[in-house]
């Protein structure tokens, strides 16, 4: 199975590496990216600890996962803003206090 | 030796912004002022209790039973007194007097000032003209079944003392707990499974790819660069590698991608452990347009050749299953053949590939990782003529387990750059690509005719709005020179002649 006994090999031939353009349109879809949006928003508006935790590891989880910086920073980003306000109105934020009742 | 290539790109559009870039920065101020604008009541909330003390209003606000109502009645003037009347009342005359004192209901003076008990410090001009309630604890209206029970049943007291409010015990915090601990964890993880794939791929490289190496011995360029320095591997992501080499006959490059696990990942990485995957890498080989004839093959497991013979689009045109040919050597039975006839795949699968990776015995042991091998001259993308190999990557430790595998690759482009089909093969496969062609050019024709018809239609709208818009007026107009043109047509032409 090895090669002939001539060299294969064509240096006159030889083309350097281009990467192929890729379209922002034919990339995979950033799930993880898209459900840090949505638990981003949830945890800010109705104030949900748990939505805006896992707004702030599924941002996290998108940004490990990042392949194109041009197309995937801003949604990123946006998940992650998202989650950190929903904290901050979560923890520093003034919210009703409730009274126990016995 | 993995090239990170990363763009600055995003800092400048954020330096200078432009377009998307602009509404997007427009919505991350907004969601700042939104958050200053949320937070701010925590310094407002301050001023609501100036002259209280610290502690009175904790006691005051978080008290675990409830305030009583009464507490915040002003009282009225002290000399009301109010009478419960008899549950039998009688609408001839007034009720009879009730001889029980207690069933009289008065009013007690309220204090000018609070007790020194309850506010420490009391400021007269901040609560100047508002009724200072009293610091005892009794209801301001008693009455006589209440009062008597009240003494006995402790329970049913209305004004219990309030309890300071005890530190919240880690139990309450097991969201936090839980979610920083997952990402302590998530990001240990990524630098742990980086490192673990960053190893994996320089195993391969180290292996195939260096001085004297199977591509190296195949190919006169490697790596990603135009240097012989350059690397040989690019990461395009945590767990995607590309190795690059061309300079070869028959080929004008060969591209290797390695998709590893998302062992960077966590979420990713727990998933995998449900549902497994494995580490493939896939060969792209780009044929030269000379070197490759009629050729429509693909060899996979059973299952993958049916879902790649419905999915592929020039398998699904040209290919279909090959059964085995009775009394001669064929491929391991865990694999199928889709092809576009039987002499193609009795040539690509000869005697010698069956030896040494896809008979029987050879399979068992060095087939493994063996996913699918899929070759033709009818690829849809930038590059028509392609070879494309899939593989299983064994552990960085075992990479010499796929040896045979990756020798397939040079031993194809070889084979198939000198391959030549058969006049009667040739002439099936010319009709097949022939049919193809025209189906193709009917579509097209038919996609031109539908938007043409579209383009009239909508100018047809266009036209029949623009006239609905004409006033009476204009219509009428309009109307008139259509008669008058009518009329020129309809009167006798008269021929002017000179008599001289």
């Amino acid at each position: 199975m090895s090669s002939p006994a001539n060299d294969p090999r064509q240096p006159s031939t030889a083309k350097p590496y281009k990467p192929s353009p890729v379209a922002p349109q034919d990339l995979p879809i950033d799930y993880s990216g898209f459900i840090a949006v949505i638990c981003g928003v949830f945890g800010a508006m109705f104030r949900y600890k748990i939505c805006s935790w896992l707004a702030i590891i599924f941002s996290a989880q998108s940004l490990a996962n990042m392949r194109n910086m041009e197309n995937d920073l801003k949604q990123i980003s946006m998940a992650m803003m998202f989650g950190i306000m929903g904290l901050m109105t979560n923890y520093l934020g003034v919210g009703p206090r409730g009274s126990k009742k016995t | 030796m993995a090239k990170h290539s990363f763009s600055l790109s995003p800092l400048s559009s954020f330096i200078l912004p432009r377009g998307d870039t602009l509404f997007y920065l427009i919505a991350l101020f907004s969601i700042l002022s939104l958050l200053i604008h949320h937070l701010s009541p925590v310094s407002a909330e301050s001023r609501h209790f100036e002259g209280f003390d610290a502690d009175e209003i904790d006691d005051f606000g978080d008290s675990d039973e409830p305030i009583s109502a009464a507490k915040h009645i002003p009282p009225p003037p002290p000399t009301t007194t109010l009478s419960v009347s008899d549950p039998i009342e009688s609408h001839h005359g007034p009720p009879p007097p009730s001889a029980d004192p207690t069933s009289q209901v008065t009013s007690q003076p309220s204090d000018p000032k609070p007790a020194s008990t309850s506010f420490e410090v009391w400021d007269e001009d901040e609560f100047e003209g508002i009724p200072q309630s009293p610091p005892s604890d009794s209801p301001l209206i008693t009455e006589s079944d209440t009062a008597a029970s009240a003494e006995s049943d402790p329970s049913l007291k209305l004004e219990p003392e309030s309890e300071p409010e005890s530190p919240k015990s880690i139990s309450s915090y097991t969201v936090e707990i839980v979610c920083v601990s997952f990402l302590i964890m998530f990001v240990i993880n990524y630098f742990t499974g980086k490192k673990e794939n960053e190893k994996l791929a320089l195993a391969w490289a180290s292996k195939f790819a260096t001085k004297d190496s199977i591509f190296d011995k195949n190919f006169s360029l490697l790596g990603v660069g135009e240097t012989d320095d350059s690397p040989l591997l690019l990461k395009e992501g945590q767990n995607v590698f590309k190795f690059y080499a061309s300079g070869r006959r028959f080929c004008q490059g060969l591209l290797a991608t390695m998709e590893l696990k998302s062992r960077h990942d966590l979420i990713s990485r727990l998933y995998n452990m449900v549902v497994p995957c494995k580490d493939e890498i896939t060969f792209e080989v780009y044929m030269n347009d000379d070197a490759m004839d009629h050729v429509v093959v693909a060899v996979a497991k059973k299952k993958l050749a049916k879902t790649m013979q419905k999915e592929t689009t020039d398998l699904q045109r040209f290919a279909s299953l090959v059964s085995p040919p009775s009394g001669k050597k064929w491929i391991a039975e865990e694999l199928a053949v889709v092809a576009e006839s039987k002499e193609v795949a009795g040539d690509m699968l000869n005697e010698t590939v069956l030896d040494q990776v896809f008979g029987d015995k050879a399979y068992e042991k060095f087939g493994k990782g063996f996913i699918s091998m899929h070759f033709s001259d009818q690829h849809l993308g930038s590059h028509k003529k392609m070879l494309v190999f899939k593989f299983a990557l064994p552990d960085a430790k075992n990479m010499a387990d796929m040896t045979r595998l990756v020798a397939l690759v040079p031993y194809y482009i070889d084979l198939i750059g000198r391959y030549k089909l058969s006049s009667h093969a040739r002439t099936k496969t010319d009709g097949a690509r022939m049919k193809v062609a025209q189906e193709i050019y009917k579509e097209l024709q038919n996609a031109r005719q539908e938007a043409l018809q579209r383009k009239k239609a909508e100018q047809r709208k266009k036209g029949e709005e623009a006239e609905a818009k004409l006033s009476a007026e204009a219509l009428r107009k309009k109307e008139a020179k259509e008669r008058a043109r009518q009329m020129k047509k309809a009167m006798p032409k008269m021929k002017m002649t000179r008599t001289g």
